[in-house]
């Protein structure tokens, strides 16, 4: 592909690339190039801070005695690369080790959403950490339970409770 | 063929970029992959390895996917840590970090509402070109302008807002 034909393109190709939306071939030739392409790697780095700038807004941190609440600020669909990078940017910021993440306006989660509040759990159990979650959907408290992740992930529907469960 | 350090250095951030991407930016072994893809290749390169400038990057990108792969095996073959013991110290998040992020918010804080709702039908929403022009009424052409603009408007007060915050850095 000639990368430097069409901005329009490219910055579709961009997109898509850090939206993981590329295949194996398209990721691979678009590495490749840009590893050697100045131009290029400034645009990808420019479209990221951008997207990512965007996403963050999507996402309000708040503290509740020693917890950090992170909460979506619109209703969102857990299922976008763009999204949970947003939402795992806010919580790896963190120094803090207690994050609960509120759930109540996410209408949909597939498995990537999923793999992202586990790979969030890891991190927070790497650093000696506790994450649990408040308000899912019922929709979202299903797939928990079919994929066992509940068993993992405490949930709770009171955001006092959860709190305190903290440090209880 | 040989490089002087600043292209090696390039090469140096665009991989760590290319890891990041691929491990997470949390994963604590970026830079040790990206020290042995660079080993690989300039001992490539002294064996005389590579002949064709031409395909550095994909012969560059192909040693770090390799380097990659080996990590993962070995994370697969190690024994799962004891979650009760923190695999890795607390990383605190580096200023720097916090500080990109609000220079990217003040950037974003200072355009104006058309051009934030152009980047995000783009780029967050995954509108085509098309289905944009439809519903803002603009042409081909028009939303072309709109878009490069809205971006590099984006670029020159994220830039400013850095140099604000991190002299030394930009």
């Amino acid at each position: 592909m000639e990368y430097h034909e069409d901005p329009l393109l490219r910055e579709e190709l961009i997109r898509n690339y850090l939206l993981k939306r590329l295949d194996e071939s398209a990721t691979k030739a678009f590495e490749s190039h840009y590893l050697i392409c100045d131009e290029c790697f400034e645009e990808l780095r420019a479209s990221e801070l951008l997207m990512g700038g965007l996403s963050w807004s999507k996402v309000d941190r708040r503290r509740l005695e020693d917890v950090v609440v992170i909460a979506f600020s619109s209703p969102v669909q857990l299922t976008r690369q763009s999204e949970m990078t947003g939402l795992l940017r806010g919580m790896l910021e963190q120094k803090d080790t207690k994050v609960l993440i509120d759930l109540s306006r996410v209408s949909r989660i597939d498995s990537a959403g999923l793999g992202m509040l586990i790979n969030c759990y890891s991190h927070a159990v790497r650093n000696s950490g506790m994450l649990k979650l408040l308000n899912p959907s019922m929709e979202v408290q299903r797939l928990l339970r079919i994929t066992h992740i509940d068993s993992v992930l405490e949930t709770y529907y009171d955001e006092r409770q959860a709190v305190a469960s903290f440090n209880s | 063929m040989e490089f002087d350090p600043q292209t090696l250095e390039g090469y140096r951030l665009k991989l760590r970029y290319k890891a990041c991407y691929h491990l997470g930016s949390f994963c604590p072994d970026v830079d040790d992959i990206v020290q042995e893809t660079l080993a690989r290749f300039v001992s490539a390169l002294r064996d005389k390895k590579v002949h064709n400038p031409e395909s550095i990057g994909a012969f560059l990108s192909g040693i770090c996917n390799n380097v990659i792969h080996e990590y993962w095996r070995r994370l697969w073959r190690e024994a799962p840590p004891d979650p009760a013991l923190p695999e890795h110290p607390a990383v605190p998040p580096a200023s720097e970090a916090v500080e990109l992020r609000q220079a990217v918010a003040a950037a974003l804080a200072q355009m104006s509402e058309r051009d934030c709702e152009l980047l995000r039908a783009f780029f967050l929403e995954e509108q085509d070109k098309d289905e944009i022009c439809r519903r803002t009424g603009l042409s081909d052409s028009q939303f072309r302008v709109a878009l490069f603009r809205a971006k590099e408007r984006f670029r020159k007060i994220y830039r400013q807002e850095m140099k604000h915050k991190s002299p030394g850095l930009h």
